[in-house]
């Protein structure tokens, strides 16, 4: 019964210098109970103030907040059934182990045998045993964010809340946490909302993702869907890397032309809203993955070709990004190794064109297919 | 959907106001109250005394006379006079003095450095009426004194050191400038600790010698420093009181009166509050004046 | 030739450094050595540099003429008192103002520090008749303490201070069902210790050796600190030589041991909340 819903909430923050900013604007969804849910944007885009008000230590302007079946609006943090994993993990410093993990079960006025036995529990599944009795400096990075997860255990809560949690952790010990996430929300069963700004622990972790922009929700979807069919220009940018690549095209029956460039679209892309574009101005956006060197194709059904030069090549070993100019904008391919390329080759680069996507340019919104 | 309306209707606004901002407001309490009691209605009470002649009987109003009567007042001028020539001498003194201890200390080694900070602090915890009773003894106009003893050796006779109007005012900033540089040199080596030393290697590479390390990068890195003390100083030697009293009564001759004695004088000689009142409003606007100064130049570079 | 001019240089700043220091220090040591001679014996005896008669006369006489013993009493229940008013309520204050959100939080912050800028002058007044006429508290505790029971300066420091400790930890209080006392209580203050202590030095100094307002406030002999104690030594005894620097040495020894003892709290605190590198 642990389900989380946003009703129209709003939140506003009033600075006398400033004046007034929205945070997040008229945000709804529901996430569903023992969902993983991974709440994504660039800084400032309101999904750590989304996750705070969850949480109950920011108050929503308007709107109410339903956690389980009950709204919350007014409800302490205390008693809205939460625990929280903090970025920089808000250890008590003076604390042991055990006390930290204890600290709110205390404060609770829990039984003696049930704290213990509460932290044991966690204990054991974090395989924290061993450093109950020592305080959080004289442990690692991970072990830290292990007692901050820990933390959350022993209040069995209904909602986990994790705010970018790995995001203080070297490269190597995040991929290890991600994969121990991951795991624990098997074993605890329970709903986890989680904020990062790393599109690949979103989808890697996420069962369904929320990508924010400026307060506003962009897209709820599954990690395949949000790849696949991004709602938007600033979904499709976001999502992947490298990022996608947009091209000023324009759309003339089953063609289009880009820069001189005319490639006939597959039958599979042809919808009734992109005739509504007919003989207009769209967005086309094509993935990196999905553009090949002409010497070095793999599975492409229907074939689009375009001859330009190559401006910059990185080589990342597995695979190489090759950078060229369509219009004014900035293309990159991310190629096979052995694609032949360097710097200032006329090159004929292969779109898989049963991939491509279009936006409107105006509204910058996807036009379904 | 069945959602039960958690405490909604329970919470009025008001509540839900004491419930997210009470304990803020509790906890700034105790200072707030004490402020309005003991700063705010005090300020606010002088401000009417200056305006009064104060008699816990009979106090009558009599609008700008105090201040009519202060500024005829030779021994007002005489007190203004004394208190800018006292903070002109010691202030900017004491900064050199205070500046060129902490380059020298900085110079040392850590061991060393903390030796020196120790012994150049130790003044500064020492109350003003035991240096005050010492200095009494120090400035002994027989030739027990230690400074009369000293210039002995010389052959010098003993000098009426605080008893005469030439040397009093003079004896009081010698005996500031022996002793009040604890804090500032910890301030300045501590502001000379966070330069970067690159900057001394890049000025190394340029070939700049001492004089233009010192004068380009040491000295404007130290400014908010240097006027952080120039202006505390400032106040604080506005304010001069305890040394006045207990060494000199302000005399002879008022030589030694400063307005912070002044006043003490006229209130609780005379029993005179109103033109006391006045007296301390001259003050207090000189002293806001140094501060709105402070802010103008150091607002960038302190910290509220 | 560089490392010579270096060395020339150190050698003359350590001279000049050395000489500053003596200087310094010379009033204070004039004063103890001043107070273990004993110049009444003969009328001749002037205080030497170096003794030739030790003596603790000079203490027992100061003691047995004065109330020293109740004056030392007064300054320290009295420098106590202030020190545990300012240092909690300074600190709960200045975490309210550091990272509570409420509304009118900088307005009320801004007045209450610009006051700083009125000397205690203006105040004084005021205030003399306040607790004398109308409290009606005139010489006693009560009225040394409590216009000083929490100063704004302390305030701001705690201010200061607090501001550089993690919100998070807070919030995490906060959801571990931590009463808002509570965090201030069991969280905030255990790591702020460092900055109390510095607040509890400083304002038990400042509070020792605060003169005027007990001073003024003050009337019967029994209620004097030792600093108000001294100066009327001082005006009623000014030809007991010995016992007047005994007097003095009493009065000052106190903070002096203290400050050897927690040096590194006055070397480091008072950079607290000043300036900015």
């Amino acid at each position: 019964m642990a389900r989380v819903e946003f009703r129209n909430v709003r939140k506003e923050f009033h600075d006398q210098q400033k004046g007034t900013f929205t945070a997040v604007e008229g945000s709804d969804f529901v996430i569903n109970d023992k969902e993983f849910v991974v709440f994504v944007g660039p800084s400032g885009c309101g999904k750590t103030t989304s996750l705070r008000m969850i949480a109950g230590l920011e108050h929503q302007s308007s709107g109410d907040i339903i956690i389980g079946d009950r709204v919350v609006n007014n409800l302490h943090p205390k008693d809205r059934d939460i625990a929280m994993v903090f970025q920089d993990y808000a250890l008590y410093p003076h604390m042991t182990i055990r006390e930290n993990l204890s600290f709110g079960l205390r404060n609770l006025k829990k039984p003696k045998a049930y704290i213990e036995q509460k932290v044991q529990e966690a204990a054991s599944i974090l395989d924290l045993e061993s450093m109950l009795e020592r305080k959080p400096r004289e442990l690692s990075g991970g072990q830290r964010q292990r007692v901050a997860v820990g933390r959350a255990i022993v209040r069995d809560p209904q909602v986990f809340l994790f705010d970018e949690p790995l995001s203080n952790l070297d490269a190597k010990l995040r991929i290890q946490m991600r994969v121990e996430l991951a795991e624990l929300h098997k074993r605890l069963g329970a709903t986890i909302v989680y904020v990062t700004h790393d599109q690949v622990e979103a989808m890697t972790l996420g069962e369904r993702i929320v990508v924010m922009n400026k307060g506003a929700i962009q897209q709820i979807a599954s990690p395949t869907e949000l790849y696949a069919k991004p709602r938007n220009m600033f979904v499709a940018g976001f999502i992947g890397s490298p990022a996608m690549n947009f091209m000023d095209a324009e759309l003339d029956g089953n063609r289009v032309l880009v820069n001189g460039t005319v490639l006939e679209l597959p039958e599979s892309m042809l919808s009734s809203s992109l005739a509504d574009y007919d003989k207009k101005k769209v967005i086309l956006g094509i993935r990196p993955e999905d553009i090949y060197g002409e010497d070095f194709v793999q599975n492409v059904k229907v074939e689009g070709k375009m001859t330009t030069s190559v401006q910059v090549v990185e080589h990342l070993g597995s695979e190489n990004l090759v950078y060229f100019q369509v219009g004014e904008r900035s293309v990159t391919a991310k190629v096979h190794p052995e694609t032949k390329a360097y710097v200032g080759l006329e090159k004929t680069f292969i779109l898989d064109l049963g991939k491509v996507h279009f936006f409107d340019p105006e509204t910058e919104m996807r036009i379904s297919d | 959907m069945r959602t039960t309306v958690a405490s909604r209707s329970s919470s009025s606004a008001f509540m839900r106001f004491c419930r997210d901002y009470g304990w803020a407001y509790l906890f700034i309490l105790a200072p707030v109250l004490l402020f309005l009691v003991f700063t705010l209605y005090p300020v606010i009470s002088a401000l009417i005394m200056s305006f009064q002649h104060y008699n816990p009987m009979n106090t009558t109003w009599i609008g700008l006379n105090n201040y009519k009567t202060l500024f005829q007042d030779d021994v007002f001028w005489k007190s203004m006079r004394n208190t800018v020539i006292f903070t002109i001498g010691t202030v900017p003194v004491n900064i050199v003095i205070t500046f060129v201890l902490s380059y020298f200390i900085f110079q040392m080694k850590n061991s060393w450095q903390t030796l020196f900070k120790a012994t150049l602090y130790l003044p500064t915890v020492a109350s003003g009426v035991t240096l005050s009773i010492v200095w009494i003894a120090i400035y002994d106009p027989t030739s027990t004194g230690l400074i009369n003893r000293f210039l002995g050796l010389f052959g010098i006779d003993p000098v009426i050191w605080l008893g005469q109007s030439s040397t009093a005012l003079f004896s009081l900033m010698l005996m500031n400038w022996l002793g009040s540089h604890g804090a500032g040199i910890i301030l300045y080596l501590a502001a000379m600790g966070g330069i970067p030393k690159s900057l001394y290697e890049a000025a190394d590479i340029d070939h700049a010698s001492g004089w233009t390390k010192f004068a380009r990068i040491t000295w404007p890195l130290l400014k908010p420093t240097t006027l952080y003390l120039l202006v505390t100083g400032v106040i604080t030697s506005f304010q001069v009181f305890i040394s006045v009293y207990l060494m000199t009564h302000g005399g002879p001759n008022f030589a030694t009166t400063t307005i912070a004695y002044l006043i003490y004088d006229t209130a609780f000689k005379f029993y005179d509050f109103g033109l006391a009142s006045a007296q301390s409003f001259v003050l207090a606007i000189m002293i806001i004046i140094v501060s709105v100064i402070q802010f103008k130049f150091l607002s960038s570079d302190v910290e509220y | 030739m560089h490392s010579k001019s270096k060395i020339i240089m150190v050698t003359v700043a350590s001279v000049i450094l050395g000489l500053w220091a003596i200087v310094t220090i010379i009033p204070l040591y004039w004063m103890i050595i001043g107070s273990v001679q004993d110049t009444t014996l003969s009328a001749t005896y002037k205080p030497q540099m170096i003794p030739s008669i030790w003596s603790v006369a000079p203490f027992e006489r100061f003691f047995s003429k004065t109330s020293a013993w109740r004056w030392l009493f007064n300054s320290v229940f009295i420098s106590a008192v202030l020190t545990a008013t300012n240092v909690f309520f300074g600190s709960l204050a200045g975490y309210a103002f550091a990272k509570l959100k409420f509304p009118g939080s900088k307005t009320v912050f801004w007045v209450l520090l610009s006051t700083m800028m009125i000397p205690a002058q203006v105040t004084l007044i005021p205030l003399y008749v306040l607790i004398i006429n109308v409290f009606n508290l005139g010489d006693t505790y009560t009225a040394i303490i409590l216009p000083g029971a929490v100063s704004v300066g302390n305030i701001f420091l705690m201010k200061q201070y607090m501001s550089s400790l993690p919100t998070s930890l807070i919030h995490a209080a906060r959801i571990d069902a931590c009463s808002e006392f509570g965090i201030f209580w069991k969280v905030i203050l255990p790591l702020a210790k460092p900055g109390l202590a510095v607040l509890a030095i400083f304002t038990f100094v400042t509070s020792w050796n605060d003169f005027f307002w007990p001073f003024l406030i003050t009337s019967s002999d029994e209620m004097r600190t030792i600093q108000v104690g001294l100066a009327s030594f001082v005006f009623a005894e000014s030809t007991d030589y010995g016992a007047i620097m005994a007097g003095a040495t009493v009065g000052a020894l106190p903070m002096m041991i203290l400050f050897f003892s927690l040096q590194r709290y006055f070397l480091q605190g008072i950079t607290i909340g000043a300036v900015k590198g």
